[in-house]
């Protein structure tokens, strides 16, 4: 079993939003749920998803608090379909945006949509269920 | 030791040292004395072990206080107070009540509301028309946002990693046309704009602009009554981004700004440092101050290197602050900050001039003390905020709008905002008498309190170096981080209680909020904009100005003379970030967490 094998993480700002409060935050939040987290700070969706394939992350993590979640996120999901890092890979996004932006993004595909006021129990435990979860299917 | 290179607080120290024999105390011994025992008697018979032993607690709330309050104050915790010399009268030394003498009921403060007025981001033509709603409504002062993710980032609408977030959070500015949109028949020498060009290298880009659009509806620059941030904590600290320039240089360009604003916009504030994002970003109510006051200080210091009087240079130097959630400390913080801003212009830099004691205050409600969870909420706390901050003598102030978890605010949220402030300057009875808190017991020592911390951390930055020197080691960085953390863990903890969120929760669902709207197309008209402009300028002279504003970059010119230059002959905004980049070179920051 690799259940003793740290979860690496990749974080990242999504685009040219200047907020980090937010990533910063889960960065924390992930590291003392065991994690072994890499953030990069900010990068448009080919550079992120070069970074996760590089660094080989479990977990890819964006944040965005400006309004750029539906096309940049759109972006980022094709992309890491493409290079086929969905199969293996979570991807997740959070920040402010509107509720009905929640929903599309995860029509886009995310494993993992948070918004404002989402707890380190929510994130923490969807990300090691998730993961669990594609362990068991290899 | 040079008197140069001692610490503020040393310089005060001394200084107090001195003024100790000519200190005449507002409670006489004998009074003092007689409190002293009946509180003693007091606290002994009515009151249990247990209740004794919590006498002092800390207040719990999103940014809120880390000093431990007291059940009930007395003349004994304020004990040392000299009337005249520490509180006295509003528009004199130690200015504690208030910068003017007849504060509110001279003029209210200025209400500036950052959106409201149509959609609050989009094309640069919708900025105009939102100024002109803002007006209408009863904005006596406007905020330019010059904060396109594109600005904030140091560079123009064409640039290639701007697809897809052009006028998503303000309006795009690539060039003097640009600002001549946003402004069309906007009164620009009687309505004062504050020009949140956050940084400095983009207040010098963007400030420029503005200048030039000025000179050329011809309205002389000295008729133009404006503030910018130029602020290099915002810069190289506060945001997160692709390019940044190193910090000493964007010091210089801060410096660099100042000088030729005060020479040349003589009523213009040039800078507005910026506790407020710092804050939000996350540390406490004392660190917002300390870091500005170092910031300032540093910036005086330069200014004598100049051979400038940092008197007169100080004239012009005002404060953002935040306004969080812990009501009493927020009051009593902002007398704290403009008594040692006073007693740093008197005696570190011993200046007379009480235009330069001033400590003049803009004031936000807290963003991160709104929530999404019932956003109504919301509401309530800016209200109890904006009243903290007209307690607290602010000069002018902005309500955040409730709506602000979800997205930017939309039209009706802040139209709610600015009628929060008109119904205090209204409706509350608050602004007939002048710091109405001042003299309680409890407000007296707090703001006693926040006036040593502050000094305290300022000492600490100042040994570190100062304000180059905290954020180019990631002290700063690492202190927010920190803070930011701690407070999480303890909302996580129900420790810091936030009503519909981890207490007061109801399952009943409150009406959703109205979602703003998007603007669309406006990366593809800017980038119109911009190569039509290219076919029609002079490209020659422009590929001149560029090149004497690197020069001037590297050779110690003032940087923002050259830009104002280079917007005449219209260089583009993504031109001239690019001239200041590549004369400057890219600095990696440290991204601990």
């Amino acid at each position: 079993m690799t259940q003793e094998r740290k979860i690496k993480v990749l974080l990242s700002k999504l685009g040219v939003d200047v907020h980090w409060r937010g990533v910063v935050t889960v960065a924390r939040m992930l590291r003392d749920a065991g994690m072994e987290v890499v953030y990069i700070g900010n990068a448009n969706p080919p550079e992120i998803i070069e970074a996760a394939i590089q660094e080989g992350a479990d977990v890819v993590g964006v944040s965005t608090l400006c309004g750029a979640e539906l096309s940049l996120g759109s972006e980022l999901i094709d992309l890491a379909k493409q290079k086929g890092l969905t199969d293996n890979s979570l991807l997740l996004i959070g920040g402010v945006f509107p509720r009905s932006h929640t929903l599309k993004l995860k029509e886009f595909g995310f494993d993992g949509v948070f918004e404002p006021g989402a707890t380190r129990e929510e994130i923490v435990s969807l990300i090691k269920n998730a993961i669990e979860g594609k362990e068991a299917v290899k | 030791m040079l008197e140069q290179e001692k610490t503020t607080k040393q310089i005060l120290e001394e200084r107090e040292e001195e003024l100790k024999r000519e200190r005449i105390p507002l409670y006489s011994p004998e009074a003092l004395k007689v409190i002293e025992e009946e509180l003693g008697k007091w606290k002994k018979t009515r009151f249990r072990e247990d209740q004794l032993r919590n006498w002092e607690l800390v207040t719990s709330n999103v940014l809120g206080s880390e000093i431990p309050k007291k059940l009930l104050y007395t003349p004994v915790d304020a004990s040392e107070l000299d009337y005249v010399k520490d509180i006295g009268f509003s528009g004199q030394e130690p200015f504690t009540r208030g910068i003017h003498p007849n504060m509110y009921r001279g003029r209210f403060a200025t209400l500036r509301p950052l959106g409201g007025g149509g959609v609050s981001a989009g094309h640069t033509e919708d900025q105009n028309t939102r100024f002109k709603v803002q007006i209408e409504n009863g904005a006596t002062g406007l905020n330019v946002a010059y904060a396109d993710l594109s600005l904030l980032q140091l560079c123009g609408s064409d640039d290639p990693r701007m697809e897809g977030q052009v006028g998503l959070i303000a309006y795009p500015i690539d060039s003097v046309d640009d600002t001549h949109i946003a402004f069309k028949d906007i009164p620009i020498d009687k309505i004062s704009a504050s020009y949140i060009g956050h940084y400095p290298t983009n207040c010098t880009v963007g400030f420029a602009q503005y200048l030039v659009m000025a000179e050329e509806r011809g309205i002389p620059w000295d008729k133009l009554p404006s503030s910018m941030q130029n602020d290099v904590v915002m810069e190289n600290a506060v945001r997160a981004g692709m390019d940044y320039l190193p910090t000493k240089d964007v010091f210089r360009i801060q410096c660099d700004n100042a000088e030729f604003v005060r020479k040349n916009v003589p009523q213009c504030n040039f800078v507005t440092l910026n506790g407020y994002n710092l804050r939000e970003f996350g540390t406490s109510g004392v660190t917002e101050i300390a870091v500005a006051f170092a910031n300032a200080i540093d910036m005086l210091k330069e200014f004598q290197r100049r051979g400038l009087d940092p008197g007169w240079m100080a004239e012009r130097i005002a404060f953002f602050w935040s306004i969080g959630n812990d009501f009493f400390d927020e009051v009593a913080r902002l007398r704290a900050a403009r008594r040692l801003w006073y007693k740093i212009i008197k005696y570190q830099f011993g200046s007379n001039n009480p235009r330069a004691m001033w400590s003049r205050m803009a004031a936000q409600t807290s963003g991160v003390a709104l929530r999404r969870e019932e956003p109504y909420n919301n509401i309530a706390r800016a209200a109890l905020q904006s009243l903290a901050c007209i307690l607290g003598g602010v000069q002018s102030f902005h309500t955040d709008s409730y709506d602000e978890a979800y997205s930017h605010p939309t039209a009706i949220a802040s139209l709610i905002a600015l009628r929060t402030q008109e119904i205090i300057e209204c409706e509350a009875g608050v602004r007939e008498v002048v710091d109405p808190l001042g003299g309680s017991f409890y407000i007296e020592a707090l703001t006693n309190e926040y006036e040593r911390k502050i000094l305290d951390e300022l000492d600490e930055i100042q040994h570190q170096g100062g304000i180059v020197a905290i954020i180019e080691s990631g002290w700063l960085r690492r202190k927010v981080v920190e803070f930011l953390n701690r407070e999480q863990k303890l909302i996580e903890d129900g420790k810091i209680k936030i009503v519909g969120y981890n207490c007061y929760k109801t399952d009943e669902k409150l009406p959703g909020i109205e979602e703003v709207k998007y603007a669309e197309g406006v990366r593809e008209k800017q980038l119109e904009k911009i190569k039509k402009l290219k076919d029609m300028r002079d490209n020659e002279k422009v590929r001149e100005a560029l090149d004497e504003l690197i020069k001037a970059c590297r050779n110690g010119g003032n940087v923002m003379e050259y830009c104002v230059k280079a917007a005449r002959v219209r260089a583009t905004t993504q031109e001239t970030f690019g001239a200041i980049k590549e004369a400057f070179g890219l600095w990696k920051p440290p991204l601990s967490y």
